[in-house]
């Protein structure tokens, strides 16, 4: 296992026990996490925390990581952004912003394009212009990857109401962007 | 189109990061910045790490990862909320095994000479016993975990756990289990075996309640206590004369006695906090 090692072959030596190739995943995607799970939370305890309790998450379930199902880099950070939510279930924490979930029923793989170009279109400002609770739905599930309950949770909503707040933001994007 | 070409189309740069990580970007930036990391194995690499964060939270992991699994014995203990620390204490007084043995043998001998001794013997020799009954299962405990035996004493002797209630937990993991050991046996043998371990009663509730008011004064206090008492009571009743036996070890003190170390453990639970060294009582 080297540097050049593809995320894939790092998760398929760390699945057999290797901690090298889990110490060369450590170093590839903790500082990236890192910055991602601040603008998320602002107690940097608390992201420490969860982006150990990550790489120890990855090291026993490497062997569930299916490559045709995920990129390894999204599924670190599935476990990452979950983490994280579980950490800050007790209480005393603080969320900078909204975290987007993932729906089930959604497509997120084309959301994820559609907002890997919001540089460019008119959807950042459609999303610019969404109420922050909107907003905060749609981020959770289109760009965090949570499910819908995990969204409802960390946005400390009912699962109902989370059901309806995506669909809403989902009409109002149609409707800012026709 | 891939999520991989999409990503080619742009990349985070290195001011659009400091905006991102300072909070400076509008929400839908913010987003778009966010999926573009995740789909863009350069622009990950081009976030800039922090080596010395990097390397603690690396260590944090790996120990992490390394640590054993807890055995089911720590497994019930911890669930019965005594702190970690204890737990780990508790749970390798089996492993230095020599060293518990030896303890457990003298711990075990000293009940049988006491209860066969204040059979047969002199009113003077069981209040001699008596008044030592509860200290010297915890010298012996305290001797068996000495040089000879113990590989581990020197550096034990160097933590801030050593002392006193180093010895008292130890005592109490020893005589605990010397206590039901000899109640096993008495229960199998015939005879009057019992009485053996009714001679390691007094020495067992001296750990507990010693630990447990040690939650609130400091140890040696704490020990004043309960030993001056015990003393107080044997004495009385040498001076009074009554029948020793029967009053020390008869099924109402025996209750006493069980009532008592429960007692003891109970506050030691609810107060597990308190019991952390360096902390202020």
């Amino acid at each position: 296992m080297t540097q050049q090692s593809s995320d894939a072959d790092l998760l398929r030596a760390v699945a057999a026990e290797d901690m090298e190739a889990l110490r060369l995943l450590h170093q590839r995607h903790a500082p990236w996490l890192r910055l991602r799970l601040t603008r998320r939370c602002a107690d940097p305890d608390v992201v420490d925390a969860a982006i150990q309790d990550t790489f120890v998450s990855v090291w026993r379930d490497a062997r569930g990581y299916r490559e045709t199902r995920a990129e390894a880099a999204a599924w670190i950070w599935t476990i990452a952004i979950r983490r994280l939510v579980s950490t800050l279930r007790g209480p005393g924490h603080r969320w900078v912003g909204g975290i987007p979930e993932q729906d089930t029923e959604t497509v997120p793989s084309a959301e994820d394009l559609v907002l890997l170009r919001v540089e460019h279109g008119d959807l950042g400002e459609a999303l610019d212009r969404l109420s922050p609770e909107l907003r905060a739905i749609i981020q959770a599930t289109a760009i965090d990857g949570l499910t819908v309950k995990e969204a409802a949770r960390c946005l400390g909503v009912a699962e109902g109401t989370a059901k309806t707040r995506l669909m809403r933001a989902r009409a109002r994007l149609r409707e800012l962007l026709a | 189109m891939t999520s991989k070409e999409a990503a080619t189309a742009w990349h985070v740069d290195a001011e659009l990061l400091d905006a991102y990580a300072e909070g400076k970007l509008t929400p839908s930036r913010v987003m778009a910045v966010d999926a573009h990391l995740q789909a863009c194995a350069q622009c990950r690499a081009a976030v800039p790490s922090d080596p010395a964060w990097l390397d603690h939270s690396w260590s944090l992991v790996a120990d992490a990862v390394q640590a054993p699994r807890p055995t089911p014995a720590e497994r019930v203990l911890r669930s019965v909320g005594i702190p970690e620390h204890r737990v780990r204490l508790l749970a390798a007084t089996p492993a230095l095994r020599w060293s518990w043995v030896l303890a457990t043998v003298a711990v075990l001998s000293f009940g049988v000479v006491a209860a066969s001794t204040g059979q047969a013997g002199a009113r003077i020799t069981m209040l001699l016993f008596l008044v030592f009954a509860p200290v010297l299962p915890v010298l012996a405990v305290a001797t068996a975990y000495g040089p000879p035996a113990d590989p581990m004493h020197e550096l034990t002797a160097t933590t801030p756990m050593a002392g006193p209630s180093l010895v008292l937990w130890r005592a109490t993991a020893v005589v605990g289990v010397s206590m039901v050991m000899g109640a096993g046996a008495a229960f199998l043998l015939p005879g009057p075996g019992y009485w053996a371990v009714a001679w390691l009663l007094p020495a067992f509730l001296l750990c507990v309640s010693t630990l447990a008011l040690a939650t609130a004064l400091p140890l040696p206090a704490a020990a004043g206590v309960f030993g001056g008492l015990w003393l107080v009571v044997v004495g009385g009743v040498a001076m009074s004369g009554s029948a020793v036996q029967p009053l020390f070890f008869g099924p109402s003190a025996q209750a006493g006695y069980l009532v008592a170390a429960a007692v003891a453990v109970a506050v030691l639970t609810a107060r597990r906090r308190r019991l952390d060294p360096g902390e202020t009582r």
